[in-house]
């Protein structure tokens, strides 16, 4: 049976190092293509000048995340037919600072996921004679969630406080943050701590939760910042108790 | 960077229109303040000049803007607790129905405070 093929308009926002301007492009869609597919299929065939950022192309490297008829997506993992619209708008993401066409900067987010230290902290390292470090299952759940981030930035893209303050660290480097401080096996939660409890970090977050809404990898930042806020204030407590 | 994002509704979910409004009662609330506290400077001009403010206000003219001052006061002290309720890390996985149930909360509030506005100022 020959398939079903649907003209869909792709309506894209580009920006070429000066200007902003609006290109649309018909992209022939069927059963099963994906935005990320569309927007190869345009760029073969009608402008390969236009620029997007795609690795795997199975929501695995969260390179390709743009906004998709206004909402933070992967590119991949869209499908042109199930956004059930014959126009598809395509943006780059918000609150970052856009290269070319939907091409952002990511120095600053993953400068902000260093910060945070986003790796086991053990006093006792002893790379020479590595030991085995046990945990249970139920140690493993506490946050095994918070390690699928893909650090595509669909977060940051909807975080309002991110929109106003850039120092702001964003729900993408407080999950990693939460991720190795809720693990059994690191000694390096005091550091942490240092970097988020701050006026940059936990306390600047208001709990609009959009980036829980729009994390396609379902991991929902805004849990993990409210549960470092509550680690955060135990830590302020600790450390103005110690002042005195 | 802008503060215009707060405000920003498309392709979002019913937790950043939430947010947006819980940021514009929030202003509204401060110029109340503002006006309220003008209302009770002009009591050191004399008391004939504080009852002519209140006179030109508390009237069936006036009503629907009180009413709409009731229903931001209330949603933005309900939204609040709601929000200081989930930033101490509880019910966060509830946050859906918490959320719809601080809207129907708002509602009966501000129905109630409403309907006594109006006895007290048209008085029937």
């Amino acid at each position: 049976m020959e398939e079903k093929v649907k003209n869909i308009i792709f309506r894209i926002k580009r920006f070429d190092g000066e200007k902003s301007y609006w290109s649309d492009f018909v992209v022939p869609a069927q059963k099963g293509m994906t935005v990320l597919e569309g927007l190869f299929y345009i760029k073969a065939t009608y402008d390969g000048s236009l620029s997007f950022r795609a690795s795997c192309r199975m929501g695995i490297c969260g390179s390709c995340a743009v906004k998709i008829n206004y909402k933070p997506k992967l590119a991949c993992e869209t499908q042109i037919l199930h956004l059930n619209s014959s126009k598809i708008k395509i943006e780059p993401l918000d609150n970052f600072k856009v290269l070319k066409d939907l091409i952002t900067e990511f120095e600053g987010f993953f400068a902000k996921h260093e910060t945070v230290r986003p790796y086991l902290i053990r006093r006792d390292d002893n790379y020479a004679e590595p030991v085995e470090l046990i945990q249970k299952p139920k140690e493993l759940h506490a946050y095994y969630d918070f390690t699928l981030c893909i650090k595509c930035g669909a977060c940051v893209s909807v975080c309002p406080a991110a929109s106003t303050r850039e120092d702001y660290l964003g729900p993408a480097a407080m999950v990693a943050a939460y991720r190795f401080n809720a693990d059994s096996r690191d000694e390096g939660k005091d550091f942490r701590l240092a970097a988020i409890c701050s006026d940059g970090g936990v306390w600047r977050c208001h709990f609009a939760a959009e980036c829980s809404e729009v994390c396609p990898k379902n991991i929902e930042p805004a849990k993990a910042i409210q549960k470092l806020r509550f680690q955060s204030a135990i830590y302020a407590i600790k450390k103005a108790l110690k002042g005195w | 960077m802008s503060w215009l994002k707060w405000f920003e509704f498309r392709g979002r979910s019913v937790f950043h229109l939430s947010y947006s409004f819980h940021r514009l009662t929030g202003l509204v609330l401060v110029l109340y303040l503002i006006m309220h506290l003008s209302y009770l400077t002009s009591l050191t001009f004399g008391r004939e000049v504080y009852e002519a403010f209140i006179a030109a206000t508390v009237t069936p003219t006036f009503l629907i803007f009180d009413i709409l001052l009731v229903l931001v006061g209330v949603y933005h002290g309900v939204n609040g607790l709601r929000l200081i309720l989930h930033e101490f890390g509880l019910a966060y996985d509830a946050r859906r129905p918490i959320l719809y149930l601080s809207y129907l909360i708002t509602l009966i509030v501000w129905l109630y405070a409403s309907y006594k506005l109006y006895v007290f100022v048209v008085g029937v």
